[in-house]
């Protein structure tokens, strides 16, 4: 009798909707987050001693992001000069804010990367945003909760995420592995190994080009040789990261 | 039983799960070893209730995959072990550490099928093989964890007793 009543207690869990049963698992994060980013920052420390040896700094990652950026930026601008002189043009970036948010927790189970963050101010926070890390995109929001200051990012490394790239001059989708890197599938064209990925520009959440991450690996596809699969590392460690932000786009006035 | 310190306790493998643990790429799941400890340690009737409460637990901590898989599959796999042992004990290390490993098994594959089933979870290529690491790492670690945990409990553990 107890296990029938547990079963259908568990069950009614299963089919009740995940916008209401997520608020469950966001509530735990919210009322334990003072241990759980204690926790976090052991696993960050003891990851940093780990990795000290041959890794990259952090900062020059960073920077290396920037400039990249920056460069993408300064080309997209271009571009809406020659093409759009005439009519009403905006400048790149122009209203953008960046919403900034503390990283709570790092989930990964073998195929689902996930960031809980907290954010600062959750003023025009929505789903579908897109978020830095490293002055790099790691993920798109996936769940906000505007009542506790949540939000839920997928991280692009996610085995369901998948966001519009590019890659030496070849548009194509970026899909995560669940394993901390991404790959991008059926590519026309073999890319050499260090390669820049930038995320597409999106209208609305995305104003210019932004790197995802460099290319790790080019091997030809399986089914079709004539085709090329390419293994992406993020830009950024995300394993590592304390803070993040979100690209708020807001429509010009 | 005392259910206030198995509430601490299944509150601090919690945290510690989805705090200092969910950062690595390979782990052993806490939950999963409090699951066949409670099992193991507890009357039948004792280890009903714990496995549903610890699955719930594991929903919590659980997110990105959504609630109720874990609840239903460490609920029913709890119970099958603390029948089983009723039959056949498992006081020896290597007996829990393989009964952890296949309950880790088990229930693994149960939550993911669930999820893709009734919540179209997508079952990514190497889910099975992080499911198989996972309850690897808990069988190797879980029963070291046991004399500590049955401490806490207050449970005797060196006693031989089949319920």
């Amino acid at each position: 009798m107890l296990f029938t009543w547990f079963m259908l207690t568990g069950l009614i869990l299963l089919f009740a909707p995940q916008e209401l049963t997520g608020k469950f698992q966001l509530a735990f994060v919210h009322i334990f987050r003072w241990p759980l980013s204690m926790g976090g920052s052991v696993a960050l420390t003891a990851r940093t001693q780990q990795l000290a040896g041959g890794a990259s700094q952090p900062g020059e990652r960073q920077y290396r992001n920037y400039i990249a950026n920056l460069q993408q930026t300064l080309d997209e601008q271009r571009r809406k000069f020659e093409k759009l002189y005439g009519l009403d043009n905006t400048f790149v970036w122009e209203g953008a804010d960046f919403a900034l948010a503390d990283v709570i927790t790092a989930t990964t189970d073998g195929s689902r990367n996930e960031l809980t963050i907290a954010c600062r101010k959750t003023d025009g926070l929505t789903k579908g945003q897109y978020v830095l890390g490293d002055e790099s995109v790691i993920g798109i929001v996936s769940e906000v909760f505007p009542q506790i200051a949540k939000a839920d990012v997928k991280l692009v490394t996610d085995s369901t995420s998948w966001i519009p790239v590019e890659v030496a001059g070849l548009k194509n989708i970026l899909k995560g592995n669940g394993d901390y890197t991404a790959r991008i599938e059926w590519l026309k064209n073999a890319v050499k190994v260090g390669e820049d990925v930038f995320a597409l520009k999106k209208a609305g959440l995305l104003d210019a080009p932004i790197i995802v991450g460099t290319v790790s690996r080019c091997e030809r596809n399986t089914q079709n040789a004539s085709l090329w699969d390419v293994t992406v590392e993020p830009a950024c460690d995300i394993q590592k990261l304390e803070d993040v932000a979100v690209i708020i786009i807001r429509p010009p006035k | 039983m005392r259910w206030f310190r198995f509430a601490a306790l299944l509150l601090v493998f919690a945290i510690l799960q989805k705090g200092v643990l969910a950062r690595w790429d390979h782990k052993p799941d806490l939950l999963l070893i409090i699951l066949v400890f409670s099992a193991i340690y507890l009357n039948t009737s004792e280890a009903i209730i714990s496995s549903f409460t610890i699955g719930f637990a594991a929903d919590l901590v659980g997110s990105p995959i959504p609630m109720g898989p874990h609840m239903i599959s460490f609920g029913i796999f709890g119970t099958l072990l603390a029948y089983l042992h009723r039959v056949i004990a498992i006081r020896r290390m290597p007996y829990q550490a393989l009964a952890i490993f296949v309950i880790g098994l088990l229930s693994g594959v149960l939550t993911h099928v669930l999820a893709f089933l009734i919540k179209s979870e997508p079952l990514s290529r190497n889910i099975y093989a992080a499911v198989l690491v996972t309850s690897l790492y808990s069988g190797f670690v879980g029963p070291f964890l046991f004399p500590p945990a049955a401490w806490w409990m207050g449970v005797k553990i060196d006693r031989f007793r089949r319920r």
